[in-house]
């Protein structure tokens, strides 16, 4: 599986699975489709999705983009599947949908956007596309 | 254009940043945490007493902090001359608001904190390594040297003030914590606009890069003593003061350009 091949099937695509639960995993119900890959990258596995909350306190952006950022709580924070950090601001960004290496998330706090991939730690993280 | 926030993501580059550097996006931003605080500060903040010595301290450092928003002011409303393009300029605009703003509540702080006259007295006070950055800022942006400004400007002091003012307010009395705090928000759009402006052009015009590692060696002496003098001037030691330049050193090095 090529880089491209990942980019090319991560545009979203609202009828691709049911929306489903809030943020946390492991919510009843709150994912669709069990992963049989433990990392998740396998694009034939159907994405977890997550209903983002309104007010995660974040108000550095427009209310109507505000539930896309949190504020990363330091080096402890465990972001969830549907959570990346913004390397250039330290936001953590957060998706409707679980992400994936290739991914591509805008960071609005900064206007950066950037590639989800999947760093040596085994952690996503996300570096800036100029 | 207005991005459909149920497809964040997805949206195309050119349209997310029509958004996000616009005039409108600035002013919904920015509502939503300096609505009802005035001069930066929730009216119901208690004024601290502070002793005379940390006082001393506060009021050099916020004078420090005056000549830095001067100079950014200065640099935006310049810069917006010769920007390559509309949405560049409307951007600029709505930083060097962002700019006048930060001065305006740094010198409101200084009077509540006794000085009537710290419009005529901040840069006397102010660390003279900044005086000769604001200086080379100034040439570059009279020049409408771009890629020097921007450099200069979002990447090297916007992200050395970024680093300074949140380790200060994690140690400031309530009312400059929170005044700090307004202001490095406003800090993340102008880091990110900086990085990102430089990386868009330096993929298409490598060769640049040499020219900008020279202006950093350049200005990296002037900023860094600035910032560590701030923070040993405000008590943070060095064993706890966190690495005031890890943020700046981590985008150079995106750009290509450290060392």
């Amino acid at each position: 599986m090529t880089m491209e091949d990942l980019r090319s099937e991560a545009g979203f695509d609202p009828a691709e699975v049911e929306t489903v639960g809030l943020d946390a995993d492991d919510r009843p119900g709150a994912s669709t489709g069990r992963r049989t890959d433990p990392d998740g990258d396998d694009p034939a596995s159907p994405r977890r999705r997550f209903e983002l909350l309104d007010d995660t306190g974040f108000d550095e952006v427009p209310a109507k983009y505000r539930r896309f950022y949190r504020r990363w709580q330091g080096e402890a924070d465990v972001l969830a599947p549907n959570e990346v950090l913004c390397p250039v601001c330290k936001v953590v960004i957060r998706s409707a949908r679980e992400l994936r290496p290739g991914d591509r998330v805008y960071c609005m706090p900064c206007m950066s956007r950037l590639e989800v991939v999947r760093a040596a730690s085994g952690r996503l993280e996300a570096i800036v596309r100029y | 254009m207005s991005l459909d926030p149920s497809e964040l993501h997805t949206r195309d580059h050119s349209g997310f940043l029509a958004e996000v550097q616009s005039f409108e996006f600035w002013f919904q931003s920015v509502e939503g945490y300096l609505h009802d605080r005035p001069y930066g500060v929730a009216a119901d903040t208690p004024m601290p007493e502070l002793e005379p010595e940390r006082r001393r301290a506060l009021v050099t450092t916020l004078s420090t902090y005056c000549v830095g928003e001067v100079a950014a002011l200065e640099g935006a409303s310049g810069m917006i001359g010769f920007a390559p393009n509309r949405a560049t300029k409307i951007f600029l605009a709505t930083q060097a608001v962002d700019e006048a703003r930060h001065l305006e509540v740094l010198l409101h702080r200084l009077h509540e904190l006794g000085e009537d006259d710290a419009e005529a007295t901040f840069e006397a006070r102010s660390n003279p390594h900044l005086l000769a950055f604001r200086d080379r800022l100034l040439r570059c942006v009279a020049e409408r040297d771009w890629l020097a400004s921007v450099f200069a400007q979002n990447v090297v002091l916007e992200s050395m003030e970024f680093a300074a003012f949140h380790s200060h307010a994690k140690t400031a009395d309530p009312r400059t914590a929170q005044m700090l705090s307004g202001i490095l928000k406003d800090e993340r759009r102008h880091i990110g606009f900086g990085e990102n402006d430089l990386g868009r052009h330096l993929r298409r015009h490598p060769a640049d890069r040499a020219r900008l590692q020279t202006l950093k060696r350049e200005l990296d002496p002037l900023v860094l003593a600035c910032f560590e003098d701030s923070l040993a001037r405000l008590g943070i030691s060095a064993s706890e003061r966190p690495d005031v330049g890890r943020l700046y050193l981590e985008s150079v090095a995106r750009l290509g350009i450290a060392g």
